[in-house]
């Protein structure tokens, strides 16, 4: 089974070609039910793969490649070849992220049945979905960085290519763009520390590379240098501070394929190449505890945003952030296993929060959570689902969000108490935010009549995969953390040698502390949104204007990132300018001017001079001929041979008198 | 010494006689001049030691060939050809052509000094029958076809048509 | 006797009859002085022979096969003056212009 672990990436891919190849565009195509069969089987043998790793005593990692070409190089004058490999590499976060994939996948796709019902381009989605996993699933089992790298770059093209899945529109075009161009600014560092990791070791191949940092090959200042490069494409890819601007416009895409971005496919990738290279992060204290700091800033600003919004996707979107930037700042302070460990549970809860949000879009035809309200009644399955979706990611015991959080804030504790503070305020903000956007969106009163006559609850092939998302939610942190399981299948000795972390005693009574102050932000939350109205959050806001102002704005990061785009406009404008004004006019133009005066000399010369003595020698024969024609009368042998006697005697002479 | 003496009155017979083929008027005459120039020669082959050559020259040209050009002479000839210029306009550049020509021919000829003969003169009838039957086989074999050829030619050109 | 002084006068008769080709009118002349010159070459060939290689006989056996020649051809040559004079009634080559272009 393991040896065919390949095809969990392939047949996606296979799948989304034949969608895209074999199938016409229809709104009543079949095509979607090939996607998912494809995707039930990549999630039944991932989770076969996954018992397979997590039954092992030992985390199991099985690595099997097969050389894909020889790249020739010189070393110090020497040629060598060396072989570049394609290959899969299966270890505990493999297999659960392999897990996380297809299920989320799989279930977004059965979600999409209903809330894409009808599209025009029904096949296209599908096949960019199988398209957009594939990738994902590469990257995931690829034992090799290069291959990798282009799996994360297939993933760029695909989140691309799904954001604006609804081109006609302005707003999905900006924000494909704005999605693409943002991340791969992230992935130049991605890339040169890749280029730099080559130099350095020679090698792609993860089990090498861990070979190479564990003898010391790479280590100080160049281990700083890739892990800090690679650190830049994952800040691009998930989101992080300062890069995570595109998220937000994303929820232009339509929303399961939010729900794929946040949970499983796009802004995961980040968190899990991290965790794939995390030897070499270990290497360098640096990059760790840039990682750490990025994360607990992420985390802060997003969650502070995430307050203001009104969106209802938008409020979703800065709590994947700041979620991402929890897992951010656990795997920088070396909590390996609670950061993927929150990414698995945040997988499920956060998808399930963007299908509902999807749900309720689906019934009331708006974003704006301002124009919802008390759709309780009227979707009672999607809003007892968010509600458990909420309670996972407030970090509600016993709730999957409560075990990850806080293993993520012991971890976080255990390496500094003032991040831990900082981060605990970021989760008593998550819980309260959530708790906003259920009051606003499902309780109270409705606030549009109109709105709330139309709503209706979402068809069996929406709510299905949000139960099931949600049981998962509510069971999938105490299955995993159940007697240490997370621990034992993800355990840092995978990732690196064994190290002493500075153990630092967490103290009971903060994480039960973190726990209540959780439960009152809830309460908070419930009071100051409560009634039809929210007086009390409205006067709030008038209180604390210009602080809303800033949070609203996003604390100017994405003006600034438009006033950096905008001059970057203005220097290529004026490239253009320079270009076409200067440049072309002065020394394109200017040389071809010359040439064509240059050429008219020529030309003149040529006829008049040239011509004319070719011509000249064609007339002097033509002449001379015809005299000559003139001096011999025909037809006499005797004249002709008297010409022949003329001639050779003349050579004779010639010849002999030499 | 006195080889010298018959070589040299040879040539002078033989020049003399030549001379006068191409400048008689009368080409009887000059066919008659070409049979003494021709025999002359053949003294001179003699003297070369070439004796089946000069038995050749002699059966050949002076026997044959002289005597042909007699007879087709005398054939065709009119009287009213002895009133006639029998040399062409032409005959001054003809003359410059020959003066050309001589000045090559007297640098070429001059350029060989080779020693004299000294070997005994051998008759050399046996070596050429030998030659002519043995290496040169095919070229004789072919000669013989060209004169069967020419036979032939000459007999279908001046053969008198029946009904002209 | 020597071998230049052969040599001048197989020139002079090779000369002679060029000569006499270039300027009889007569087409018997001229195939005259055709002959003329095939015996210079002829006397050039028995001279080259008995000064340079006393022993041999090839350029005689070479001047032997130029007699068989020069006797084909005069006979051919003179049959087509005989042809040729019995259609064009001369013997005059200017009057010979049935090729004139």
């Amino acid at each position: 089974m393991l040896e065919h672990v390949y095809l969990i990436a392939l047949i996606p891919l296979a799948a989304s070609l034949v969608i895209l190849f074999g199938f016409k565009e229809n709104p009543r195509s079949r095509a979607p039910y090939l996607g998912i069969a494809a995707m039930l089987w990549c999630f039944l043998q991932s989770c076969a793969v996954f018992h397979r790793v997590a039954a092992s005593a030992l985390p199991l990692s099985y690595e099997a490649n097969m050389e894909w070409f020889r790249l020739p190089v010189q070393i110090a004058g020497k040629a060598f070849a060396l072989p570049l490999q394609l290959g899969v590499l299966i270890d505990g976060p493999a297999a659960l992220m392999l897990c996380v994939v297809t299920l989320v996948s799989l279930m977004v796709q059965i979600y999409s049945l209903g809330y894409m019902h009808g599209d025009p381009r029904l096949r296209r989605y599908y096949a960019f979905l199988s398209f957009f996993t594939a990738s994902m699933l590469g990257l995931v089992v690829s034992s090799d960085l290069l291959v990798t790298f282009m799996c994360w770059e297939l993933v760029g093209v695909s989140s691309y290519l799904l954001i604006g899945f609804w081109f006609e529109k302005p707003g999905p075009a900006y924000a494909s763009k704005k999605a693409f161009i943002t991340t791969k600014l992230g992935d130049c560092g991605l890339y040169v520390a890749l280029l730099l990791l080559f130099t350095k070791t020679g090698t792609f191949q993860i089990s090498a590379l861990r070979e190479s940092v564990a003898h010391g090959y790479l280590a100080g200042a160049a281990a700083t240098a890739v892990a800090l490069g690679m650190l830049l494409g994952c800040i691009g890819k998930s989101a992080q501070w300062p890069l995570f601007i595109w998220l937000p416009d994303a929820m232009e895409g339509p929303t399961p394929v939010s729900a794929l971005i946040h949970a499983a496919t796009m802004v995961a990738a980040g968190i899990y190449l991290v965790a794939r290279t995390y030897f070499i992060y270990l290497a360098s204290p640096v990059a760790l505890e840039t990682a750490a700091w990025i994360g607990l800033i992420t985390a802060f600003l997003a969650a502070t945003m995430a307050i203001v919004a009104y969106d209802i996707k938008r409020v979703l979107a800065f709590s994947t952030i700041s979620q991402l930037g929890f897992m951010m700042c656990a795997l920088g302070a070396g909590g390996y296993a609670a950061g993927l460990f929150h990414l698995t549970t945040h997988a499920f809860f956060k998808s399930l929060l963007f299908l509902g949000a999807g749900s309720v879009i689906h019934a009331v035809h708006t974003n704006d959570m301002r124009r919802m309200g008390g759709l309780s009644k009227k979707m009672p399955i999607t809003f007892v689902t968010m509600v458990l979706a909420t309670l996972a990611i407030a970090g509600v015991p016993p709730f999957a969000g409560y075990f990850s959080k806080e293993l993520i804030l012991k971890a976080v504790y255990q390496h500094s108490p003032a991040m831990f503070f900082l981060l605990a305020a970021a989760a008593l903000l998550t819980a309260f935010y959530m708790t906003r956007l259920i009051m606003l969106t499902f309780l109270g009163a409705p606030r549009e009549e109109e709105l709330h006559q139309h709503a209706h609850e979402s068809p069996a092939s929406m709510t299905g995969p949000m139960m099931l998302l949600a049981s998962l939610a509510v069971v999938s942190g105490m299955a995993l953390a159940h007697a240490g399981f997370i621990e034992r299948l993800l355990p840092l000795s995978a990732a690196a040698p064994a190290e002493e972390l500075a153990a630092r005693e967490f103290p009971e009574w903060l994480g039960a502390g973190v726990s209540v102050l959780g439960a009152l932000s809830i309460v908070l939350g419930f009071l100051l949104y409560r009634g039809p109205a929210f007086e009390t959050a409205k006067a709030l806001k008038r209180r604390f204007s210009g602080l809303f102002e800033l949070l609203e704005n996003r604390y100017g990061f994405d003006a600034f990132f438009l006033r950096l785009v905008e001059a970057a406009d203005a220097l290529s404008r004026f490239c253009f300018w320079f270009d076409s004004q200067v440049v072309d006019r002065v020394f394109v133009d200017g040389w071809g001017l010359l040439t064509l005066i240059w050429a008219e000399a020529a030309q003149l010369v040529d006829s008049r001079l040239i011509d004319r003595t070719v011509d000249g020698f064609g007339l002097l024969s033509l002449d001379l001929g015809g005299g000559l024609r003139a001096l011999v009368r025909d037809g006499q042998v005797q004249e002709y041979l008297m010409y022949v006697a003329i001639v050779v005697s003349l050579f004779a002479a010639l010849l002999l008198m030499r | 010494m006195a080889e010298s003496l018959i070589f040299y009155s040879l040539a002078a017979l033989v020049l003399l006689s030549a001379l006068a083929v191409v400048t008689m008027r009368n080409t009887v005459h000059s066919a008659l001049f070409l049979g003494l120039s021709l025999a002359g020669l053949a003294g001179i082959f003699a003297e070369l030691s070439a004796d089946f050559l000069f038995a050749a020259q002699i059966l050949v040209y002076v026997g044959g060939i002289a005597v042909l050009f007699i007879f087709v002479v005398m054939l065709l000839g009119r009287a009213s050809d002895l009133h006639l210029r029998q040399i062409n306009a032409q005959w001054p550049a003809a003359l410059l052509v020959c003066a050309v020509a001589a000045a090559g021919l007297w640098r070429a000829a001059r350029s060989f000094i080779a020693p004299a003969a000294t070997r005994a003169p051998a008759p050399t009838t046996e070596r050429l029958g030998r030659l002519l039957m043995g290496g040169y086989a095919v070229p004789f074999e072919l000669v013989s076809l060209l004169l069967t050829a020419a036979l032939l030619g000459a007999v279908f050109f001046s053969r008198l048509e029946k009904n002209p | 006797m020597t071998l230049s002084s052969c040599l001048l006068l197989s020139g002079a008769l090779f000369l002679i009859g060029i000569f006499g080709a270039l300027t009889r009118r007569n087409v018997i002349g001229i195939l005259m002085g055709i002959e003329l010159m095939f015996n210079a070459a002829n006397l050039n060939l028995a001279a080259f022979n008995h000064f340079l290689h006393p022993g041999g006989v090839a350029g005689q056996c070479l001047a032997l096969f130029i007699i068989a020649i020069a006797a084909a051809e005069v006979v051919v040559g003179l049959a087509l003056v005989l042809a040729i004079n019995r259609n064009a009634d001369t013997v005059y080559v200017e009057e010979f212009n049935l090729l004139k272009g």
